[in-house]
């Protein structure tokens, strides 16, 4: 049968699967950025597998080897797995990094970080835990360690980081603005493991276990604003956005508008303050419907 | 052959006597690395010598500002204190001793020979303390038991840190060792000849300025670095007595220190740097009963010891060079009264002296290190005619390894192998001539 | 004849897929890639023998827009001993580089009354999962695998949200931190054998080619059995499970 041929047929259904696919995957994109990305076979752009580039620098994975046999092993361990010798004695647990899941980013939940993040992540420390500021360290040594870390998971391999998410100038706070961050606290839950009172109290927070099923501490807003991953306004925008992966803190972008997550940041940020006086600033607790 | 010259023969011991006093242990700190779960080789670029992070950890006070240095957030069963100790196999060998002819018989006369002993030795047995007693209150406690079981307090100090919640406003108070960026405290080497800088504690002939710039200080201290210690200062006020903490003085030394870092592509990071520490010592005491009574010293002279110094990385080498000028008041320098000038000799002057070192590392890896160093002291001007213009004059090689078979947060071991061959001018007790000594040293070194 | 029968064939698994993805819960999924003509069926029951532990009522009074309490579903049976929520699969015996049409329709995933209905979903490998909030209160949707991406996304009340999972892993713990008491699995296949059992406890598994398999049931607190068959052409297999509780 020469005109239709079932070859033909089923070169031709394999032209409209793809594109039914399509459309379903168009379909996903409301919020700030889709999480669930497709991964994709191609190598990073302009990098070779066991580089790193931050900036103008150029990192290389064999001269961090022996920069990570000296600084990080006894936390990350031979393998990256995190299970250093010291790592039974430390709390928060050193990052496994053959899972390739970090905390501190500027891409979506579940992405991978940029080198950049990474970059950062190494300089400044990871606070109230111990993950030093390797700040002393050149800058270069810094960027061959980030390019030997990435080499302890395929994913960095076989995927491409997420889109940063980008941060916008912060607004000036208000009264208003802290208002508007007390209702969405509410609305976003966020009480059940921060507490009313932003004090880790929270009816959900005895539950808690990071990805490793350790148990794990929300943040105390009362103590300030020097967060895990940074310090200040833009740290914890950033945070809401792309959540904390590798602990129970989700990123919101789905759910709150840049101006709404400003306003959830004010709040926070009033809450030391508060504190001290003795203020409580959420409402009252939400009522059955 | 002759007359023994008494007075070289004492200066000869009094050098000895201040050098092994001075011979500050060297360590790594495990009280450290247990409380934060790091390996020494994160601060250390082979225990005890500093790299980078460890200097910006110990400038910080002793705190990696991750927010969870102050002892609250300790288990409540860690207490800083730690232990090192030595155990090891020496040699040392002299060729100028002063030698009765025959044995027993001081009257048949003396002869320069070499005399050569070995034996096994202990080092002693140092404690420290330290840590943060709050944060950004940091503190050192050391008391060292030497061969003899005898305690001395070698380590006493407070330090506020971060002042005005700045890490350019740092003071420490009590007994510490001088902010020198290449330390004496820690050191590499181990050797009765190369185990100590020479430059830091050299004194001429008939000088009787006890000083040394290794030597642990009491006074206060102001400091302050850059966030990666990049950038360093410090200046301090310190008692007269060469940090003497059974005798006072009453008068005051100054020193200051300065360091900036660098990053040269491909080599690593570079450090260069400069100080000047001047002070005085007296003259001569009130006395009662004819004995000096403490603490009166009088006619204050003065001396000064100035020098630059560089800390270079380069790959895995790295070299650290110091050169250093000391002079010394003329009376100090001929240890004459001030108030009898006429007792100085004809044509005497204040002395001064030229002396650096060359020190080149290889870290083969984390856990073994190759050390050489080349130091050397050169009398630029004598104190009086009497003085041969080279006298006092030496030159040391030291080459050695230090191996760390075992490297965890809570213990190190080392296992090491020194040697150590000093040839000094013209010091030679009977005949005036160059004197050559050497020590081999092997052992190990274990911090707990 | 052939080409008509084909392409009639093929529109009516469009037209299935398309009816499939209306679905809002799913209690049982069909495999649905177009098979060869001479495909066989797997079927079966999954029960639970032995006392099975009472569901135990959950205190939802954190918040109260969860709408009152719920019980617990480790372990679903009904009176008959027929145990619900088991990921029925082919573990072993299809060609390594076999190759499977991608499936075209998500699976959904609906927080209701803060709990996940289903409790248990089953889906392939880079299939659009989308998951739903139709609860009044805000949900996070936090799967941990070990095999795929980590990812934690706060749902508020309305808002939907789509992700897939690369790699096969069975299975994938889902929580929501904010209602420390849901729970959910996901199961990701490479290839299309595989079912969840319903309330019944029954699971079928069509167009599986001839050959010989080995089948594994999966319960989240029972655990596995695992059982071998050999299926012909166009034959139906029935093949039964029993599981002990403890």
């Amino acid at each position: 049968m020469k005109c239709f041929s079932k070859t033909s047929l089923i070169r031709k259904t394999s032209r409209i699967a793809p594109v039914f696919l399509a459309i379903f995957v168009r379909s996903l994109g409301f919020g700030q950025a889709a999480a669930g990305q497709t991964p994709a076979a191609e190598a990073v752009a302009g990098q070779a597998p066991g580089e790193s580039k931050i900036g103008d620098l150029t990192g290389h994975a064999g001269s961090g080897k022996a920069l990570y046999r000296r600084y990080c092993i006894s936390c990350h361990g031979v393998h990256g797995d995190g299970r250093g010798e010291s790592a039974p004695h430390l709390d928060p647990k050193p990052r496994d990094f053959t899972k390739a899941t970090f905390k501190c980013r500027s891409t979506p939940s579940g992405s991978l970080p940029t080198d950049t993040d990474l970059f950062e992540t190494i300089t400044r420390g990871i606070y109230n835990s111990n993950m030093p500021p390797w700040r002393p360290l050149t800058r270069q040594q810094r960027a061959d360690l980030i390019a030997f870390v990435k080499t302890f998971s395929a994913r960095f391999q076989e995927e491409k980081p997420g889109a940063p998410i980008s941060i916008p100038p912060e607004p000036a706070t208000s009264a208003e603005s802290v208002q508007r961050g007390a209702q969405l606290f509410q609305d976003m839950n966020c009480w059940s493991c921060h507490g009313k009172e932003g004090r880790w109290n929270g009816p959900s927070a005895a539950t808690l276990t990071d990805s490793k099923n350790n148990p794990i501490q929300p943040f105390d807003f009362t103590t300030g604003t020097h967060v895990k991953c940074g310090e200040g306004g833009s740290a914890m925008f950033r945070d809401l956005m792309t959540g904390l992966d590798g602990t129970p803190m989700p990123s919101f972008s789905d759910a709150l508008k840049p101006d709404q997550a400003w306003d959830l940041v004010h709040f926070i940020e009033a809450l030391p303050a508060a504190d001290k006086k003795g203020i409580v600033l959420t409402k009252a607790e939400p009522k059955a419907e | 052959m002759g007359a023994v010259d008494l007075k070289k023969v004492i200066l000869r011991l009094a050098i000895l006597g201040v050098v092994l006093a001075a011979i500050q242990p060297a360590f790594g700190l495990p009280l450290f690395a247990r409380k934060y779960g790091l390996r020494c080789s994160d601060c250390h670029e082979a225990w005890p010598k500093l790299n980078n992070f460890g200097q910006t950890f110990k400038d910080n006070g002793y705190q990696l500002m991750t927010g969870r240095d102050a002892p609250i957030y300790q288990q409540a069963a860690y207490f800083p204190i730690m232990f090192r100790t030595g155990i090891m196999w020496h040699r040392e060998s002299d060729n100028r001793t002063p030698t009765d002819i025959t044995p027993g018989n001081p009257s048949a006369g003396q002869v320069e020979s070499t005399v050569t002993t070995s034996s096994f030795a202990i080092s002693g047995l140092d404690i420290w303390s330290a840590g943060t007693l709050y944060k950004n209150i940091s503190f050192a406690i050391e008391p060292d038991i030497d061969n003899n079981g005898k305690v001395h307090l070698s380590t006493y100090w407070v330090r506020f840190d971060n002042l005005l919640n700045s890490s350019w406003l740092n003071a420490k108070v009590g007994l510490f060792e001088l902010d020198n960026l290449i330390s004496e405290d820690r050191e590499l080497f181990s050797s009765n000849q190369g185990g100590f800088y020479q430059s830091y504690f050299f004194t001429p002939i008939g000088d009787r300025t006890s000083f040394g710039l290794g030597s642990h200080q009491l006074g206060v201290e102001l400091a302050g670095h850059s966030s990666n210690s990049y950038t360093r200062y410090s200046i301090a006020l310190l008692n007269s007595n060469n940090g003497s903490i059974t005798s006072t003085s009453n008068s005051y030394d100054g020193y200051a220190d300065v360091t900036q870092g660098f990053e040269v592509p491909k080599l690593g990071l570079q450090k260069v740097g400069a100080f000047a520490y001047v002070g005085k010592r007296p003259t001569f005491f009130k006395t009662s009963g004819g004995a000096p009574i403490d603490g009166t010293g009088t006619g204050n002279r003065s001396f000064s010891r100035t020098g630059v110094y560089g800390l270079w990385y380069l790959g895995k080498f790295d070299l650290s060079t110091f050169y250093l000028h000391g002079a010394d008041n003329v009376f100090l320098g001929n240890g004459v009264q001030a108030n009898q000038p006429s007792a100085l000799p004809v044509g005497a002057a204040g002395p001064t002296w030229n002396a650096g070192f060359a020190e080149l590392h290889y870290t083969w890896n984390p856990q073994l290190i190759l050390l050489s160093k080349f130091e050397t002291v050169q009398m630029s001007r004598v104190a009086n005619p009497t003085i041969r213009k080279n006298q006092g004059d030496m030159r040391v090689w030291t080459v050695g390894y230090r191996w760390y078979p075992i490297m965890s947060p809570r213990a190190g071991i080392a296992w090491f192998q020194e040697y150590a061959r000093n040839l000094t001018t013209g010091t030679a007790p009977l005949t005036g001539r160059d004197d050559t000594s050497s020590s081999f040293v092997m052992g190990f070194d274990f911090d707990f | 004849m052939r080409k008509q029968f084909v392409s009639i064939l093929f529109s009516g698994i469009l037209v299935g897929a398309v009816a499939l993805s209306a679905l809002v819960a799913v209690r049982s999924v069909r495999a649905g890639s177009p098979a060869p003509a001479s495909a066989g069926e797997l079927k079966g029951t999954v029960k639970v023998k032995g006392t099975v532990p009472k569901p135990m009522h959950i205190d939802m009074s954190q918040d109260p827009k969860c709408g009152g309490g719920g019980t617990t579903e480790e372990v679903l049976a009904d009176g008959g001993g027929n145990l619900a929520n088991v990921v029925v699969y082919v573990s072993a015996g299809l060609p390594a580089d076999a190759k499977y049409d991608p499936p075209k329709d998500p699976v959904v995933l609906e927080q209701k009354g803060c709990t996940y209905r289903p409790h248990v979903v089953a889906l392939r490998t880079n299939q659009e999962l989308k998951v739903l909030n139709s609860d009044s209160t805000t949900h996070n949707i936090h799967p941990s695998p070990n095999n795929n991406r980590e990812l934690n996304q706060s749902q508020p009340p309305g808002v939907p949200f789509t992700t897939t999972f690369a790699r096969e892993e069975i299975s994938i713990p889902v929580k929501c931190n904010i209602h420390p008491w849901m729970r959910s699995y996901f199961a990701v296949f490479k290839h299309p054998f595989f079912a969840v059992t319903g309330k019944d406890g029954t699971f079928d598994i069509g167009n599986l080619p001839a050959g010989s398999y080995t089948i594994t049931a999966w319960q989240e607190k029972l655990g596995t059995s695992v059982q071998k068959i050999t299926i012909g052409d166009s034959e139906t297999k029935t093949l039964d499970f029993v599981f002990k509780a403890e």
